[in-house]
């Protein structure tokens, strides 16, 4: 298929099938503080991995759930947001997601549900957290409600990666989330929902061969 | 060695004029740093910091943030474009302040670059380093959550947010 011809080995992504091995992906507005959020939960152990090509930042962890060891792949933005919509690669095998907003800033909360759609186009059933960073610019907003989490019955956190509030725990809590997401036997209907995408974009392709390349497998080239 | 007390701008001749105290406690004294080569079209972040790294000045200026420079050359500056000091102040204030309204997306590289540095000096200063004293990793805090108040970002109605 085109889709696997298209991808170097470096962003192989065949192994997140593996058992210890999860991908988390951070979803959210530009600047609203996903990077920093990565970088003081990671503090300094290790160096992120570029990959300008993609339009992404890996950050690799080892973590240790129930005694057993896996491997987390954190994907992170690296301004790719920018475009409005991410690569459908982003989305591909994720197993859990972080979605974070400002709260200094209407519009990255109001964009949430942008987010929101786009994910869940990919990804119908991972888990995934709503994160309010920045509260050491404003306590107050720990005692507000915020009906958007509410409306979608996911888990809110309020942190702040400035003072560390709330940031080891949101991670922790993302990866035994993304750990039992896969432990379920839903990835199975993920696994054939995609093979069913992956059949009519081949069957499309054998129909009109000039137009193979749209929706995902367009994207996916542009990379 | 000095403790700097106030630091401000003279337009005519233009200079930054430092109000600091030295090992003598409790007697101010006033230093007058004379700028040169500057015009209306000079790049203020630079003249700042010149002005910080120039040899003679330096160690005065030590307790003096670069930002603060900045902003007085940007002061000078309105003034040389005859600018009057409102208009100036109010310029300083729309850069370095963050429009909450405004979709950041949508903002080339430097421009983004520009509002997270100012975000970056609220963060530098709630920041807890790991080489802090009090410093912890894992900080877990429960947010009471039994009377809250709408975040008023939400519209009205129940079902949408």
């Amino acid at each position: 298929m085109a889709e696997d011809r298209s991808k170097p080995s470096e962003l192989d992504q065949e192994k997140y099938d593996a058992d210890d091995s999860v991908k988390i992906i951070c979803l959210g507005d530009s600047a609203v503080g996903k990077s920093k959020l990565m970088e003081r939960f990671l503090m300094d152990g290790f160096q992120p991995q570029q990959l300008s090509t993609y339009a992404l930042t890996l950050y690799k962890h080892t973590a240790t759930v129930d005694g057993k060891t896996i491997l987390v792949d954190f994907w992170d933005t690296a301004g790719q947001e920018r475009f409005q919509s991410m690569h459908a690669s982003y989305y591909h095998k994720a197993h859990a997601c972080i979605m974070v907003f400002d709260v200094q800033r209407k519009v990255t909360y109001k964009n949430l549900s942008t987010w929101y759609a786009e994910l869940r186009e990919f990804r119908p059933e991972i888990p995934c957290i709503v994160v309010a960073n920045k509260i050491d610019a404003d306590l107050q907003v720990t005692q507000k409600s915020f009906n958007f989490a509410r409306k979608f019955s996911l888990p809110l956190y309020f942190v702040s990666a400035a003072d560390g509030t709330n940031v080891v725990k949101l991670f922790n809590d993302a990866i035994r989330l993304a750990v039992s997401y896969k432990q379920n036997s839903q990835d199975f209907m993920d696994e054939v929902l995609e093979e069913l995408e992956n059949f009519k974009l081949e069957q499309k392709e054998e129909d009109e061969p000039d137009q193979a390349h749209s929706g995902r497998i367009k994207s996916l080239s542009l990379a | 060695m000095c403790t700097a007390k106030k630091c401000g701008i003279r337009f005519q001749p233009p200079a930054i004029i430092l109000i600091y105290e030295n090992e003598v406690k409790g007697k101010n004294r006033q230093r007058i740093m004379p700028v040169r080569n500057f015009s209306k079209f000079s790049d203020c972040t630079r003249a700042a910091e010149q002005l910080k790294n120039n040899p003679r000045h330096k160690s005065y200026l030590e307790e003096v943030s670069p930002k603060q420079l900045e902003k007085l050359f940007t002061l000078l500056q309105g003034h040389l474009c005859g600018q009057s000091l409102a208009a100036t102040m109010e310029q300083i204030q729309r850069e370095t302040a963050i429009d909450p309204e405004e979709d950041m997306n949508k903002l080339d590289d430097k421009e983004l670059a520009k509002r997270k540095s100012i975000m970056d000096e609220l963060f530098e200063k709630n920041q807890k380093k790991k080489d802090d004293p009090d410093f912890v990793y894992d900080i877990e805090v429960e947010f009471a959550q039994d009377e809250l108040q709408s975040c008023g970002w939400d519209t009205e109605s129940a079902d949408e947010f």
